[in-house]
């Protein structure tokens, strides 16, 4: 390889992890990887959810489509989704996406025999496969909430029946919003936060706290022993540019530098529960590599090589 | 109650300073100072008066008391007054009707009655009715066997029944039994339902009867104009000053009279009483004396000439003939329809004379100060004319109508020689004219009532059930007295004597604007009450009758005249004391509390209303700038010890109408009482209707905005009512999922919209984004959609008729054919024949199988073959390409007894690029483009706006409103309390400020100014700008693209013109009108134009004779063009034309003229 070589080493480093959030640095990139990571996992990383409803007796007061939406966006648990087909290039059905490979079938079966309402769940979902089942929430969240019913689908009064059966299919959240493992995908620039001492000095004990007091969020503290500002948390900062117009409102501009570092970010992960949020990111990286692996190995690619010369080769991972 | 927790930091201040304040006046003031002492109240408790007045009155309890009165009161009177039936052969046989009364809501099918609901009424298309009952007295047989029968209970016709009226099922139920009966406990009554449709009797505005008005009419002529309304006949007298002489107008004389020819007719000889009547005053006298010398002049100065005088110009009946008809008409025209209002008894027309005096003061005054003029638009001079009002008219003419054609029956009965059975009175009363008259009237909305000329179309209207709010607002809207087409702006503009009665906001925009008004949230129209007692009550209190007053002693200074509902009663000597006398007894419940006294300084009146009509709200009572009502009476009220009632008849609040309004000082809070002040407002927010009460901070917006908003909020989808899965509406709009907003007024919350919401909280960024968001276009998140954002459902109802026909043969419905050629269209159907509920269905799939016998007329047939039906299956022509689903399908019988069958098949729809949406501050816009989620801005916490709002829309529109609640709402979700934003509310605490919101946003870790630092989701990188981001409560509206998108190839034509059809429904063309065509000429796109307006559309080939111009025919059997003129096919040449061009001139031969058409070689 000659010429200048782009290529970087990015790390990563989790600050917080639980199964359905997870809280990392990603260092020594640029904001377009890190969006394209967002991106993917918000977009493209696959999950199962319920495509296909056939219903049998409905005579609850929602109508079908209404139940079948409410369905589709119950998340599913999808560890084995990255494995599963889509089931319009599956070879094993015909097309019609009803074959073990690429689709998980469920029944619902309700009645209310009481003069109570009867909450027909999530947890009323009876799955054909045991690994693709409703998310349930009691055991993952670590507070033992006192009954966790899972998600509410239809209530039912005295008389009423639901009966139903759903295929569930593997998809990807640009197709459908129910098909996205991430409940949140956000990064943000890692704020670079530096007080200029000599000038803080200059102020006054009431004027530091009402400069302290100026950010809406808690990034900065007085303490009181030291008479000292502190930064105590730079990521609370949200660039809301409060603190530095406090400033030189009073007459002290330069009191207070911040920039964002251009090359980390701090990215927060929800996860809907379909699958961890540590394997949603892996996922999303599996198939970002997937993706441009597809670039590298069109033809196209091999073409525009000429065109782009030293860029081409970087393209292809050089 | 949810007043703001924020603000509950602050009201204890205020109180301390209001105390401080009241301190200083007890030194100023020395008043009882224990009494002054007491706890002065905050404005913020007087609120929960307001959930207490509706709760009592209801939203739409102008209609219910209406139509109460009439029922308990008006119907009776109406009977009371033509009670008997005489026979015109033998007088001594007769029929009174004894008593009159309205039964339960029932149906009577095959001889058994059984109640109804409401409900039942609307899904089998049927009238929501009740019996009109009566108990009469008659005598049986004739000749010499006659017995007096009594009968009681006797049916004579069919009520419609107001829902929720004293006389509806539903009245005083239980929200369970209301729902039992299948009726949405929101719902507020006040319509009728007439053969299945819910139909609104519109309340109608209407200049003061009885009063006097004076205007100028267009040539600068002063007119005293009076509309007289008693129970037999209404007319309308004009006095008009011309030429400074003063003359009468009515429309049973030729032409003008000078005025003092009508007073010597009625007996006024002496010109100078007259002018002391009208007042000594020499200026009076000054102008008066053209008129005395114009009627000298005519030789007339007694009685009998002046009667003679007026013989020659009443009208004459053109018919009549014989002079003996109109012999002494001027005296009875002079009697009954001169000023009908004020009564002649026993030939006394002194009234009428003095009323005639007060009527020519009143143009005197206006002569010398202009101020006097009366204002129509004056909300004052105006009346309400309810439902109940109209309904008790056209009942009085079907009973007069009833009685005269029992009258004829009878008396056809009566003369007949030999009878077989005995006569029977009670046989001969016709049920159906009354039932009939009745529905008919209020199903068509056309009101023909003889007697006094009426003849008013589009009285009733279909209730609108686009919305539940639509729905509210339709009930209190008013009809306009003009026509639409008037280009006036005075009865248009926004009047001051509207406040707190009617709308200032609520008025639809274009044609009627301004006209078409609506109720505000406190208003109350009044119904009729007793007149006698309150006019002996008047003279009770030191009213000096006219009788024992002269002309001069009629206006000495400091005494007033008293006019009680528009006449003259006498006048008194200190009227101010009088009037606080009559206001002491409204307050004690002595009198009825709607009645009002008005006390005008400049016209040296006393004006005393108890009539219809009126509008009044009520006010809290003060004394002396304090008000009445207490902490203590708030806190019974409160606890439910003390209901509204309880504080109408303690004497704390009072009704007031526009007149009276007039001689308090109303503080619109109580720290801004003076000591003057008399009445303090309940609540600033009850300035506004019920549907610009939705809108939050009405008061920082741009006023049309707010008048917009209330226009689009009826067309908003959400939910309807409790029972709309129940409906069977033609078409009907809801919302999957509808949510209440999140900031909230009183009013929605008064209303019942936060029970019944239509709309959605968005979270919406402020930004640009794409361009496919100019001119008011939102970008919208796909993801949210995905999630049911916006997603609404679409209801429609279809028809169909098992019909019978005359020769005893009727349709039927098959088993449809499973595999035959029309299986496909036909999997829909169930074994009945019918679409079966649940099965999806599309376009051109069938309904119903049905089949109709080939002949429906002739002789009695029975047992049809099956050669001897066809098929008639009707389709389903919904959207192309959509999958639709049956609903519901109902069976019932129409009048006819025909089966009748109803589906209901329904269409769930999410937002598509063109679907239109709307913020509550009258900011539309469609939605230009969808676009992914991961596209969309986000920001740190990872929200990411569901819409996005140009900020294009913000500068000219000035809606701050929407800001505030942008703001209010995302203080409201971050902090866990629904924020309000009522109108006028920052004082009252039921708004919050921008400046605790902002501290909430503050704290909740948000920048107080509501924007956020956002990133793009296209690239990664922060936004340059922060974005104003938060939730905002967004509607969607029912024009949606589905409906209306259209366009067409080639398609059905016009068989008159062969031209294109017009419209989406015929699967029109898209026409090339004449600008169009302007501009293709102008460019010069001749072979364009050619091919748009004659190839695509109405080519067609002529032969024409180069000879005589004319068009030929081609005959097929000589293959030649053949001129019908010149009976030759010498001279034809053949030539295209558009057919229309063709149609035109054939047209025009007809009409004898003759259009050439001359031919050159091109």
């Amino acid at each position: 390889m000659e010429g200048k070589s782009y290529q970087r080493l990015p790390r990563v480093k989790i600050r917080e992890m639980r199964d359905d959030y997870m809280k990392f640095e990603l260092r020594d990139t640029d904001a377009s990887v890190a969006n394209a990571l967002r991106r993917v996992m918000i977009a493209e990383v696959p999950t199962v959810a319920i495509d296909l409803v056939e219903i049998e007796i409905n005579s609850s007061v929602l109508n079908d489509e209404f139940i079948a939406h409410r369905l589709g966006l119950i998340p599913l648990t999808s560890d084995r989704a990255m494995s599963m087909r889509f089931s319009r290039d599956c070879d094993a059905c015909d097309g019609d996406g009803q074959c073990e490979f690429c689709s998980v079938e469920f029944h619902l079966r309700a009645k209310c025999h009481s003069d109570q309402t009867l909450d027909v769940t999530s947890k009323d979902l009876l799955s054909s496969d045991h690994t693709v089942v409703p998310v349930d929430f009691s055991d993952s969240a670590g507070m033992e909430s006192s009954e966790q019913k899972g998600i509410i689908i239809v209530k039912l009064r005295r008389g009423q029946e639901l009966r139903l059966r759903a295929i569930a299919r593997k998809g990807i959240g640009k197709d459908h919003a129910k098909w996205s493992p991430a409940a949140t995908v956000t990064f943000m620039y890692e704020p670079d936060i530096r007080i200029n001492e000599e000038l803080m000095d200059m102020l006054t004990l009431d004027e530091k706290k009402a400069w302290v007091e100026s950010s809406p969020t808690k990034v900065f503290d007085f303490d009181p022993k030291t008479e000292k500002v502190m930064v105590v948390d730079p990521e609370a900062y949200t660039y809301d540019d409060e603190v530095i117009k406090k400033a030189e409102a009073m007459g002290k501009p330069g009191l207070v530098d911040i920039i964002a570092k251009e090359d980390s970010f701090i990215f927060t992960v929800e996860s809907t529960g379909a699958v961890k949020a540590s394997q949603l990111l892996l996922n999303a990286i599996e198939i970002l590599k997937q993706k441009l692996d597809a670039v590298r190995l069109s033809e196209d690619t091999v073409e525009a090589d000429d065109q782009f010369g030293e860029l081409g080769a970087h393209m292809r991972g050089g | 109650m949810g007043v703001a927790q924020d603000s509950s930091a602050d009201p204890p201040k205020k109180n301390k300073q209001n105390r401080s304040n009241d301190g200083k006046q007890i030194l100023h003031s020395a008043i009882d100072k224990e009494f002054l002492a007491a706890p002065i109240k905050s404005a913020t408790d007087k609120f929960a008066l307001l959930p207490e007045f509706l709760k009592v009155r209801g939203l739409v309890k102008q209609h219910l008391d209406s139509f109460n009165y009439f029922v308990n009161t008006g119907i009776k009177k109406i009977v009371r007054a033509n009670d008997r039936i005489v026979s015109g052969v033998d007088p001594s046989i007769y029929l009174r009707f004894k008593d009159i009364s309205i039964g339960e809501p029932s149906l009577t099918m095959d001889g058994v009655t059984e109640k109804i609901a409401p409900h039942t009424c609307r899904l089998s298309d049927m009238t929501y009715s009740a019996p009109i009952k009566v108990d009469v007295e008659y005598i049986q047989g004739s000749h010499d066997q006659k017995t007096r029968v009594e009968k009681k209970g006797v049916v004579i016709g069919r009520m419609p029944i107001m829902l929720r009226s004293c006389s509806c099922t539903l009245y005083g139920k239980t929200e369970s039994e209301l729902a039992k009966l299948g009726e949405c406990p929101l719902d507020p009554g006040g319509y009728f339902i007439i053969k299945g449709n819910e139909k609104v009797l519109l309340m109608q505005e209407q200049l003061s009867k009885n009063r006097i008005i004076i205007d100028m009419d267009k040539k600068g002529n002063l007119n005293a104009s009076v509309t007289s309304s008693s129970e037999r006949i209404k007319s309308k007298t004009i006095i008009q000053m011309e030429n400074q002489k003063i003359y009468l107008m009515l429309n049973q004389f030729v032409k003008k009279i000078p005025i003092m020819v009508v007073m010597k007719a009625m007996g006024m000889e002496s010109d100078q009483e007259v002018v002391q009547m009208v007042g000594r005053d020499p200026r009076y006298a000054a102008l008066l004396m053209p008129s005395i010398e114009d009627c000298a002049k005519e030789g007339i100065h007694k009685q009998e000439q002046a009667l003679a005088y007026l013989e020659t110009k009443v009208k004459r009946f053109s018919f009549a003939g014989a002079s003996s008809e109109n012999d002494g008409r001027v005296m009875t025209v002079l009697q009954d329809v001169f000023l009908a209002n004020v009564e002649v008894c026993q030939d006394n027309f002194r009234p009428k004379c003095i009323y005639v005096a007060v009527m020519l003061r009143r143009i005197m005054d206006a002569i010398l100060n202009k101020d006097a003029m009366d204002d129509k638009d004056y909300v004052g001079n105006k009346r309400i004319e309810l439902s109940g009002q109209l309904i008790s008219l056209l009942f009085e003419d079907l009973f007069k109508t009833m009685i005269a054609e029992v009258k004829k029956a009878v008396d056809n009965i009566l003369t007949k020689p030999s009878r077989s059975s005995r006569f029977d009175f009670a046989q001969c009363i016709i049920k159906d004219s009354i039932t009939h008259g009745l529905e008919r009237t209020l199903s068509t909305g056309n009101f023909n009532i003889k007697r006094f000329k009426m003849d008013s179309k589009g009285m009733t209207q279909v209730l609108a059930r686009l919305s539940f709010i639509g729905c509210l607002g339709h009930m209190t809207r008013i009809k306009p007295q003009f026509e639409k087409t008037r280009k006036v702006s005075g009865p248009r503009a926004l009047q001051p004597s509207q406040w707190g009665m009617l709308c200032p906001c609520d008025t639809p925009e274009g044609e009627p604007c301004g006209l078409i008004k609506n109720l505000a949230l406190m208003t109350h129209v009044t119904t009729d009450e007793e007149e006698s007692p309150l006019i002996s009550l008047c003279y009770c209190l030191g009213v000096e009758g006219l009788e024992v007053l002269s002309g001069e002693e009629l206006h000495t200074p400091y005494s007033f005249l008293v006019l009680f509902n528009g006449n003259i009663l006498g006048k008194h000597r200190k009227p101010q004391h009088f009037a606080a006398a009559m206001r002491k007894l409204r307050r004690a419940g002595k009198i009825g509390e709607f009645v009002s006294v008005f006390v005008n300084e400049k016209q040296h009146c006393v004006y005393i209303a108890s009539d219809g009509g009126r509008v009044c709200r009520p006010l809290v009572i003060a004394d002396k700038g304090i008000s009445r009502v207490k902490e203590h009476h708030m806190l019974e009220l409160k606890a439910g010890v003390r209901t509204f009632d309880d504080f109408l008849s303690d004497g704390l609040i009072e009704y007031l109408d526009v007149n009276e309004e007039n001689n308090s000082l109303i503080a619109l809070y109580e720290e801004e009482a003076t000591t003057e002040t008399t009445h303090i407002e309940i609540e600033p927010l009850t300035l506004l209707g019920v549907i610009a009460g939705l809108i939050p901070y009405p008061h920082h917006n741009q006023s049309p905005r707010n008048t917009y908003q209330c226009a689009m909020g009826k067309q908003a989808m959400g939910n309807i009512a409790y029972n709309q899965l129940h409906r069977m509406d033609s078409l009907l709009y809801l919302l999957v999922y509808p949510q209440r907003p999140l900031l909230t007024t009183k009013t929605i919350e008064l209303v019942g919209y936060d029970k019944l919401g239509a709309g959605q909280n968005a979270t919406v960024a402020v930004m640009s984004y794409s361009g496919y968001d100019i001119e008011d276009a939102i970008v919208m998140n796909k993801a949210s959609l995905d999630r049911g954002f916006g997603r609404c459902i679409h209801m429609k109802r279809y028809c169909a008729v098992n019909q019978k026909y005359d020769n005893n043969t009727q349709d039927r419905i098959l088993r449809p054919n499973r595999d035959g050629f029309d299986s496909g269209p036909m999997r829909v159907l169930d074994d009945d024949g019918l679409a079966a509920p649940g099965e999806i269905i599309r376009r051109n799939d069938i309904l119903i199988n049905k089949q109709v016998p080939i002949v429906t007329r002739g002789q009695f047939k029975s047992a049809l073959h099956d050669s001897e039906f066809k098929s008639v299956p009707q389709r389903y022509d919904g959207p192309q390409g959509e999958s639709c689903v049956v609903d519901k399908v109902a069976l019932c019988s129409d009048k006819h007894n025909n089966l009748c069958f109803k589906f209901l098949i329904r269409h769930t729809r999410r937002p598509e690029v063109g679907d239109k949406f709307s913020s509550r501050h009258g900011q539309k816009g469609v939605c230009g483009t969808i676009v992914q989620q991961e596209d969309f801005p986000f920001s740190e916490r990872g929200i990411c706006p569901d819409l996005i709002m140009n900020p294009h829309g913000f500068p000219s529109r000035m809606t701050v409103g929407k800001m505030i609640e942008l703001l209010g709402g995302k203080a409201g979700v971050s902090c866990g309390r629904f924020h309000y934003g009522s109108a006028f509310g920052e004082p009252g605490g039921h708004a919050d400020k921008v400046e605790a919101i902002s501290e909430t946003l503050v704290r909740m870790g948000f920048s107080y100014d509501g924007k956020d630092f956002i990133y793009s989701g296209i690239t990664g990188c922060p936004l340059q700008a922060y974005i104003f981001m938060g939730p905002i409560y967004y509607q969607k509206l029912k024009h949606m693209v589905l409906d209306k998108m259209h366009a067409r190839g080639s398609g059905p034509r016009v068989s008159l013109t062969r031209q294109p059809t017009e419209g989406k429904a015929r699967n029109g063309g898209l026409r090339v009108g004449e600008m169009e065509r302007d501009c293709l000429i102008a460019y010069g796109a001749s072979m364009l134009l050619y091919e748009r307006l004659m190839i695509s559309s109405d080519p067609f080939e002529v032969q024409v004779c180069r000879v005589c111009g004319l068009l030929g025919y081609y005959n097929h059997k000589l293959k030649t063009g053949i001129c019908s003129s010149c009976k030759n096919g010498d001279n034809i040449s053949t030539m295209k034309l558009p057919y229309a061009c063709k149609l035109l001139i054939q047209e025009l031969q007809s009409m004898n003229i003759v259009p050439r058409l001359k031919l050159a070689e091109a």
